[in-house]
């Protein structure tokens, strides 16, 4: 498979995975939207694989790495308080033991900000890709990804 | 870390596109190295130094 091949399935997996969000939120299905992503990685980790045109080597795998590694680590704390917080609105309510509630199809009417709470979340996924990306460009920078002086 | 890939590429009347090709690396991995931007991996050190046939701390230097 060729690099700009591999692009283009990216492009297409994306706009199928914003099909699927919206999907999901229509019918209100959560797992649609989280087996479609685990899908879509997957499948891109597959195709990855296959590109044969372009060398992936040592220092472009130390630049994807650190990028990586440096999201992560600024990112975790953020998901981590967001996780927490999450929590706390589920322990709030009656935990259904012995028998668990169904997932609720309707929203609480006593807690409206909960859409809100979706909002943060879409602004968090977004920090985290623009995060990467400006990670990726500083180590990238770095490591010379972009220097041109051939004799 | 320094190194004399340069030099010895020059020696050889090498380009980096080649010497890249032979150590089955980018051409920007050669030349970030050469700029001091990236301290190549032991095996890479080791290839390289094998490649022009001398030993290793002949090409790098640690500073």
């Amino acid at each position: 498979m060729k690099q700009n091949t591999f692009y283009l399935l990216v492009g297409i997996i994306g706009l199928a995975e914003v099909g699927l969000f919206w999907l999901s939120v229509e019918l209100r299905s959560p797992l649609i939207i989280t087996a479609g992503f685990i899908m879509g990685v997957g499948l891109l980790y597959v195709a990855r694989l296959m590109i044969t045109d372009v060398a992936e080597d040592e220092r472009s795998r130390l630049i994807t790495q650190k990028a990586g590694f440096r999201t992560l680590e600024v990112f975790w704390v953020i998901f981590f308080a967001v996780s927490l917080g999450t929590a706390v609105i589920g322990f709030s309510t009656p935990l259904g033991i012995p028998r668990p509630r169904e997932f609720p199809r309707e929203f609480p009417r006593d807690q409206p900000y909960l859409g809100y709470f979706g909002i943060l979340q879409m602004i968090l996924l977004c920090c985290i890709a623009f995060l990467y990306i400006a990670f990726r460009v500083y180590y990238a920078r770095k490591y010379g990804e972009w220097d041109t002086d051939e004799e | 870390m320094k190194n004399k890939i340069k030099v010895y590429r020059a020696m050889r009347d090498l380009t980096q596109e080649a010497l890249a090709q032979e150590l089955k690396v980018t051409r920007q991995t050669i030349l970030a190295i050469e700029k001091g931007k990236y301290d190549p991996s032991l095996e890479l050190a080791f290839k390289i130094a094998r490649f022009f046939g001398v030993p290793i701390e002949e090409i790098f230097t640690y500073e």
